[in-house]
């Protein structure tokens, strides 16, 4: 009977434990999440595509840019080749310059970095459009941002290759294969993600895709059509751990997830955004791009995540475009060409161009030491981190809504104040001085006039009988 | 035309003629007791009631005149006197050239620094009463010239009491300095009809220049001052002293067309796009417009006792009633006729009514007087304070805070507009940008909130839009690329375009328009109770 009396309070008391821990799953889990070592609590990272530093910021003032006097030849084994300078691309139609990994090779030439045109003509393309490049009137918005926030200008693409290897890299600071295609079988468990060093410790993370079809992974990516390059993006989309573990598998959300994550305040402590249509990636609109990027940094901007976040731009490789800066050799996979990178953060610093030495990696080793985690490989334990684009010594920063517009100092005329002062002020000179010169007259005049001395003394007695006439009775 | 007479002997025939209480010719015969007496006692009423004039429109203009924020033409004025002064955000949002000459916002300039930018509201708005009473006080000394000194003390009594002067006069707008100079340039005319000495037909000159500088549509007073002459043969002048007079009013209006030239900053392309857009815009308001508000403003009894004075007078017009009528008769037929009307444009025409009226009431009282009556003397007194009565209570009436979610242009303050532009200021991201029903408000949060404000209704056709208003040609698209951020409905805007109203708060409910300030102003239910009603409301729109 008392054992019965014991296994049913047992019983209730286990059910009503298992209930509360049921309800309050992400409670718990949150209160269990270790906090990081700068102020910096929600990081998210956008990996855009296909474009150089200096095919977007080459000629931004102060950073390491196109160098003067630069001539590409077309044929560089060739001393009397024709060469065709950086222009400026503007509304030129563009497209899809190789990027393959032979293609940067030819085009890195063994340091000589001169096969940027050759290369593509290898390839049977015409190849100048390598040397064109983007400026503020056609990324306004970027530049507008980067003038506010950081541009990392020796930011490198981790591997000498395409998209396969360099998405690899940003999430587990290795080529995962040893060619530059995923394998048929997937990423084994060898191969760690900073996902996995995120969910040992209880770190909430998410990765949002913009247009996610759950149903393709690199099992089923035959027939996903043009939305099979989503597993190129997403490499976790290539890790049979991830898609068979329901779990792990919720942790892969569409991007319409960090908009309303960013509005009900559970935005993950690590996030990362890969892009669908608006990527930049040529011949894509890079102005559709900004747009994008613009909506994803407005949003966290008018959340309460922004006083404690960062959010990081970059782009997955080269893209076929010019470089002039020859990647540092770290290992047989690179690094590859530099790509765009800038940070946005209340606590980065304004408008300020770092040249520390960076690659993908440099993004999981930030991660890494805020978070207190293992590096995942040697790559990332060796990076530099992108920790000197902030300063946590100052305040956050209020946010700022960047405009998609760039006005130049010649666009916008300021007009001379000093005009202005003297002009009216001269008009109100010469008005009071005409009018001036009527009362004076007036006054002259009236003195002049025999009868106006009477006047005066009339108004002085008039004034002493006024006064006696209220002291005295009139006679 | 060639020769004139002597001035004094020509002054001495008319000023015998009608001021009341004006002196008798001094030198004719001996001053009786009595006489000097009296004329000392009227002369210490007349300062009186000019101190009356004085301290009850200063009472009247400064009455919680903060209470409520600047409205749009405010905005606008501050503004481009905080970008005169280099105010360095306010000069974002306004730029310097618009539509009129910088006189006032030039002066505004001057007195910023006073105020900086949280206080200049104030501050232009005491420079904008202080030009009131100057003009209250000019009233006084021209009504002094024409009918005598108890006629000009009256007038400026009224004129200090007038709603009409007493609102336009308690905000930053043109048309207070506007009056201000005409009245200057009406008493210059005065002067020179009564003297006939050149200079002060120069003077003249020189004060409608300023008239000119202070708003541009002050030019029509010009019409006047040649209708008056062309009417009144006895004020005879040379050709030579006009065009000197006419050449000196060009020299003091040069300053807006060299600054506009010289300082650069697209104010020369600027000024070219308003003219062609004044020329062809569509009418603002009906053509009862000023019908049904103007003479409400004034004083329907100030202006019937106005017409009553001249119908007295009408076999024997003086020049001084046909300048009067001249500067009151051009301005309205002119602003009657001209598509754009505005409740403060006619405000020229209100000292010389205030002067008429005030005759009208000399006149009554010296008839009355002359007739015998007991206690007729009364009535001039009784009649004055009638005036000043009913024009008392409606003024007393207007600047009370107010209960009202409707709102005419010029004819007052915004409530609630400083307070949402301040709450813009304090909780929004820099570089946010505010969808609005028209530019009225968009101009009140770029002021009080530092922030971008699109108009809704601004139309797209350059002919049909002010050039200083961007329009939002694709506003689906803004709101999508998150361009504009943020929407704003007021129901002051709402009531004068229901159709760009109902059309904002379409745009809210397709962008998921979340409601994040609400301002609120007390109003009477039907069923007499106060009720908070919602006049401005702020949504956050997402894509």
């Amino acid at each position: 009977m008392i054992g019965r009396r014991v296994f049913s309070t047992v019983s209730t008391l286990l059910a009503c434990l298992a209930l509360f821990i049921g309800l309050l799953p992400q409670r718990a889990a949150r209160a269990a999440e270790p906090q990081p070592k700068t102020p910096i609590k929600h990081f998210i990272v956008l990996m855009q595509e296909n474009h150089t530093f200096d095919n977007y910021f080459g000629t931004y003032p102060g950073a390491d840019g196109i160098p003067e006097g630069v001539c590409m030849p077309v044929d560089p084994a060739d001393p009397a080749s024709e060469c065709v300078e950086p222009f400026h691309i503007g509304n030129r139609p563009i497209e899809d310059l190789d990027h393959s990994t032979a293609t940067a090779l030819n085009q890195y030439n063994g340091g000589k970095m001169d096969g940027f045109i050759w290369a593509l003509r290898l390839r049977n393309q015409e190849g100048s459009l390598a040397m064109g490049y983007y400026d503020g009137r056609d990324l306004p918005y970027y530049w507008n941002l980067v003038d506010q926030y950081v541009l990392f200008d020796r930011f490198f693409s981790s591997a000498i290759g395409g998209s396969v290897w360099n998405h690899m890299y940003w999430v587990a600071a290795q080529p995962g294969s040893e060619e530059n295609r995923i394998p048929p079988e997937g990423y084994g468990d060898d191969v760690i993600t900073i996902f996995d060093r995120l969910e040992e410790r209880g770190i909430s993370w998410k990765f949002y895709i913009q247009n996610y079809d759950p149903t393709i992974t690199f099992r089923t990516m035959d027939q996903g059509g043009q939305r099979a390059a989503q597993v190129v993006w997403c490499p976790l989309l290539n890790f049979p751990r991830f898609i068979d573990n329901p779990d792990l598998f919720s942790h892969i959300v569409p991007l319409d997830e960090y908009f309303t994550d960013l509005q009900n305040g559970t935005l993950p402590s690590v996030a990362y955004i890969v892009p669908s249509g608006a990527s930049e990636h040529p011949p894509g609109s890079i102005r559709a791009g900004q747009r994008f990027v613009k909506s994803l940094i407005q949003a966290l901007m008018r959340s309460d995540a922004w006083e404690s976040s960062a959010f990081m731009v970059t782009y997955d490789d080269w893209g076929g475009w010019y470089d002039h800066v020859p990647p540092p050799k770290v290992d047989d996979y690179g690094y590859g060409f530099r790509v765009p990178a800038f940070l946005v953060s209340p606590y980065a610093k304004r408008g300020y161009i770092d040249h520390t030495e960076l690659d993908f990696t440099s993004i999981l080793k930030f991660i890494e030491e805020n978070w207190g985690l293992e590096p995942l490989a040697e790559r990332d334990a060796r990076a530099n981190s992108i920790i000197n684009a902030f300063d946590f010594s100052q305040p956050p920063r209020p946010p700022v809504f960047i405009p998609e517009e760039r006005v130049s100092e010649e666009q916008r005329p300021s007009p001379r104040r000093g005009v202005i002062y003297s002009a009216y002020g001269m008009g109100l000179v010469l008005a009071g001085s005409v009018i001036g010169w009527a009362a004076l007259d007036s006054r002259r005049q009236r003195s002049a006039d025999p009868v106006y001395p009477l006047r005066r003394l009339t108004r002085r007695r008039r004034r002493s009988m006024t006064k006696r006439s209220r002291g005295a009775p009139d006679e | 035309m060639a020769t004139k007479p002597h001035i004094d002997q020509r002054q001495r025939t008319k000023s015998n003629a009608s001021p009341a209480t004006s002196l008798p010719r001094v030198g004719a015969h001996p001053w009786p007791r009595r006489a000097l007496v009296a004329a000392g006692a009227a002369a210490t009423v007349d300062r009186l009631i000019l101190a009356l004039a004085l301290v009850t429109g200063a009472a009247l203009r400064l009455w919680q005149i903060n209470s409520l924020g600047l409205n749009s033409d405010e905005a606008v004025y501050l503004g481009q006197a905080a970008a005169i002064a280099g105010d360095p955000i306010l000069s974002q949002f306004f730029p310097i050239f618009r539509a009129h000459p910088l006189l006032f916002q030039f002066i505004l300039a001057l007195a910023y620094p006073i105020g900086g930018t949280d206080g200049s509201d104030l501050v232009g708005r005491l420079v904008s009463v202080a030009v009131g009473l100057a003009t209250v006080y000019l009233v006084y000394r021209a009504g002094a010239r024409l009918y005598g000194r108890r006629a000009g003390a009256i007038a400026a009594l009224f004129l200090a009491l007038m709603p009409y002067h007493v609102i336009v006069t308690r905000q930053i707008l043109l048309d207070g300095p506007m009056t201000f100079c005409a009245t200057l340039s009406l008493y210059m005319v005065s002067r020179f009809a009564a003297t006939e000495r050149p200079v002060w037909l120069y003077a003249a000159g020189a004060g409608m220049g300023l008239t000119f500088l202070a708003k541009e549509t002050g030019i029509i007073l010009l019409g006047s001052i040649y209708a008056f002459l062309a009417l009144a043969p006895e004020i005879r002048f040379r050709l030579r002293d006009l065009a000197l007079s006419t050449a000196i009013m060009a020299l003091v209006i040069a300053p807006f067309p060299l600054s506009i030239t010289l300082a650069g900053g697209g104010g020369s392309q600027r000024a070219h796009q308003y003219l062609v857009w004044q020329l062809f815009r569509r009418p603002n308001h009906e053509w009862t417009f000023y019908p049904s508000t103007v003479p409400l403003a004034i004083g329907p009894l100030l202006i019937l006792t106005a017409l009553l004075g001249l119908w007295l007078v009408r076999r024997r017009w003086s020049w001084r009633e046909k300048l009067l009528v001249a500067w009151i008769v051009v301005p309205v037929l002119f602003f009657q006729s001209w598509p754009t009307k505005g409740f403060q444009y006619l405000l020229p025409i209100a000292p010389p009514l205030a002067i008429l009226a005030a005759q009208a009431v000399i006149q009554l009282g010296q008839r009355a007087a002359a007739t015998k009556i007991r206690r007729a003397g009364w009535l001039a007194p009784l009649l004055a304070g009638a005036i000043a009565l009913t024009l008392l209570v409606p003024s007393w009436s207007r600047i009370q805070a107010s209960t009202s979610d409707r709102f005419l242009a010029g004819s007052g303050g915004v409530p609630g507009g400083r307070e949402a532009g301040e709450w813009i200021r304090e909780n929004t991201p820099e570089g946010a940008r505010f969808m609005t029903v028209g530019p009225s408000m968009a101009n009140i949060i770029q002021f009080y909130g530092h922030r971008q404000g699109k108009g809704l209704s601004v139309s797209p056709n350059p002919l049909h839009r002010n050039p200083s208003y961007e329009p939002i040609f694709n506003p689906d698209l803004q709101l999508r690329s998150g361009e504009l951020q943020y929407i704003v409905w007021d129901s002051f805007s709402a009531g004068r375009s229901p159709f760009f109203s109902e059309k904002l708060l379409s745009y809210a409910r397709r962008y998921h328009g979340r409601i994040v300030h609400t301002e609120s102003i007390p109003v009477a239910a039907p069923d007499g109770s106060v009720v908070q009603k919602p006049v401005i409301v702020i949504y956050e729109v997402r894509p």
